[in-house]
């Protein structure tokens, strides 16, 4: 089943006198239960095209939709609300806050829903990716791979139907980057999520279900 | 449960304690900024407040007394009989006490000597606040001595005294400062006919009977000094007392304005450090926006965040205000409790008050720039 839907999208940038078209005509989806790859060389605009999918931008043209609504004309109120119930992020650089321990950090995204206690829920993922000891931990406590495992908890927290993933494994070594994506490769099929990760990473190719090439702006 | 507990389940206020506890030194030093601020109104406020509390005791209660003396042009040597007789029917209902007034010095029985001021009145009692004994309405035989004076001596209440060869007994004790005249000095009181040789009075003070001093004084100038023949000199001290609490109205208003700047100085320090801290936290911020954390979620938090370095600087200044204050009082009035009436103590709740307000404005910019802020671009670096 169809998640994320995009429509000959186009994205330009416009910096002083210069207009820079990041996405020419893109048309992508992803369905529940695959994860699909985006590579492409530095600055061919996968990182552009991730944030149309995440709701974090808007196209200058072409359509978005969301479980087959449209969104893209959606206020900025909107988006975020759809980001918070039906989107997971994980980044490169986990972007996991200091302050807060693991557990807190994994409950992050629904602390301000008031009336629900996802403290369960999130020593539950913990558990499942494999930090029920160290529930805890500030993240300065932690290595790469458990940082990005506990930003992996945190993108699941309020069920999203899709995760996506900037360069999940390029901050981690070889090894650290392999368990990361056998834990998402499980998360899809278990949580029957759609999984959408941009990487430089050859090793992650071998875990696509489908793998999209994006060279300047265009799906080849 | 408590509402700490339940501020606890506030995320904002959650998130914005933990925020200020991460970099303890930078929320200290604003805090500090907000505590000067705070102690510097407030204890301005405070100190106007009891240098006026103790000016005007000093003063006296001297709103409803009117003095009149021989003027410039006078006839005579003093005010006469007639005069005195002409104030009691203006001054009808208020009590009238003509005195007449000449130095002496009185002698103990060691043989030591002190130089006083005598005065003869008939109405002591108006005049004069006593230590011990009383003071008869119309003194005959006996004299009051001014407590100092008597201590000094070592004379008490019954024993004999001597002015101009004749004997008076003590009957009551002066308290030494009472009002603007008598604060300097020691004064024995006589009964006036003890001063039969001087024919005329130095001077007539009128206690008026609720009508204004003002007015009563205008009624005698009308009356005695007819077209600018000063034959009296009337005094009150009404306008005295005016000008003294207007004086201190501009000088706490001056205060105040000067403990008002280092508030706004420690408000642009909050406003600073919020600034620094929201660009600090950019990407992280925009992580939070990114998870679905609406703008008005990281506003808030944010702004409370301001807003706790406000109520802490707040609370702690308060407290070191009515430190201050306390100190302030027992050395000018001799009561320090004094600084929990409202007078004093509402500058401590005016310093608090600005405190938070200062530290939410300041606080206002720096949380809008932040939840503004698009999370593709606070990500991107
Ligand atoms: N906010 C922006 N303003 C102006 N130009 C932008 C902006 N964001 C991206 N671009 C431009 O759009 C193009 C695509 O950028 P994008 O970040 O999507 O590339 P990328 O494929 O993710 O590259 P990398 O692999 O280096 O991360 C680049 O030419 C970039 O300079
Ligand atoms: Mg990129």
């Amino acid at each position: 089943m169809t998640v994320i839907e995009l429509d000959d999208v186009v994205k330009r940038y416009r910096t002083g006198a210069e207009e820079i078209t990041a996405l020419d005509g893109v048309d992508f989806r992803a369905d529940r239960g695959e994860l699909v790859t985006i590579i492409g060389p530095s600055g061919s605009g996968k990182s552009t095209l991730l944030n149309m999918i995440g709701l974090l931008d808007t196209p200058t043209a072409g359509g978005v939709r969301l479980d087959g609504r449209e969104v893209t004309d959606f206020s900025e109120a909107e988006l975020t609300a759809e980001r918070r119930s039906g989107i997971g992020f994980v980044f490169q650089k986990f972007h996991l806050l200091p302050m807060l321990t693991a557990t807190e950090n994994v409950e992050l995204p629904s602390m301000w829903d008031t009336g629900v206690d996802r403290r369960d829920r999130a020593v539950d993922l913990l558990e499942r990716v494999g930090l029920g000891d160290r529930l805890d931990h500030r993240p300065s406590e932690l290595s790469g791979g458990q940082s990005q495992r506990v930003a992996i908890a945190r993108s699941l927290i309020n069920e999203p139907e899709i995760l996506l993933a900037d360069e999940p494994t390029g901050n981690l070594d070889q090894d650290t980057g392999a368990t990361i994506l056998d834990e998402l490769t499980r998360l899809k099929e278990a949580e029957e999520i759609a999984i959408v990760a941009v990487t430089h990473d050859e090793q992650l190719v071998d875990y696509a279900d489908r793998v999209v090439r994006l060279v300047d702006g265009v799906i080849q | 449960m408590s509402i700490a507990d339940l501020l606890w389940r506030v995320p904002s206020v959650q998130m914005a304690w933990r925020n200020l506890g991460r970099n303890r030194v930078r929320t200290a030093l604003a805090t500090l900024g907000i505590v000067i601020g705070v102690v510097a109104i407030a204890s301005l406020g405070i100190a106007g407040v009891a240098l006026q509390q103790q000016a005007t005791a000093d003063l006296g209660d001297l709103s409803n007394e009117v003095t009149v003396t021989p003027g410039e042009d006078a006839a005579e040597e003093g005010i006469t009989d007639e005069q005195v007789a002409t104030i009691r029917t203006i001054a009808s209902g208020s009590t009238v006490v003509p005195e007449k007034t000449n130095v002496t010095a009185i002698e103990s029985r060691n043989g030591r000597e002190v130089q006083v001021r005598v005065t003869g009145v008939t109405r002591a009692s108006a005049l004069y606040g006593l230590a011990s004994g009383d003071a008869p309405d119309r003194l005959r035989s006996g004299a009051l001595l001014s407590n100092t004076t008597a201590t000094n001596l070592g004379l008490e209440r019954g024993d004999p005294i001597e002015y101009d060869s004749r004997l008076y007994r003590i009957e009551g004790l002066i308290t030494s400062t009472e009002g603007f005249g008598s604060a300097t000095g020691g004064r024995l009181v006589v009964p006036v006919s003890a001063m039969n040789d001087q024919q005329y009075y130095d001077s007539v003070t009128i206690f008026t009977d609720g009508r204004e001093a003002t007015a009563l004084t205008d009624d005698l100038e009308a009356r005695f000094n007819e077209g600018g023949d000063e034959q009296v000199d009337v005094r009150n001290f009404a306008d005295v007392q005016q000008r003294v609490g207007s004086f201190f109205r501009t000088l706490n208003l001056a205060l105040l304005g000067i403990g008002s700047i280092s508030l706004v100085v420690a408000s642009v320090a909050i406003l600073n450090v919020m600034l620094m801290s929201t660009i600090e936290r950019r990407g992280e911020i925009g992580v939070l926006r990114a998870v679905g954390i609406r703008r008005g979620e990281v506003l808030r938090m944010i702004l409370t965040e301001a807003l706790f370095l406000g109520i802490l600087g707040g609370i702690l200044g308060a407290a070191v205000s009515l430190g201050v204050g306390l100190v302030l009082f027992h050395l000018l009035t001799d009561d320090p409790l004094l600084v929990f009436q409202w007078r004093s103590a509402q500058y401590v709740v005016y310093g608090f008050g600005f405190a938070v307000l200062a530290s939410g404005l300041s606080g206002l910019y720096p949380a809008w720039k932040a939840a503004t802020n698009r999370p593709v671009d606070a990500l991107r670096g």
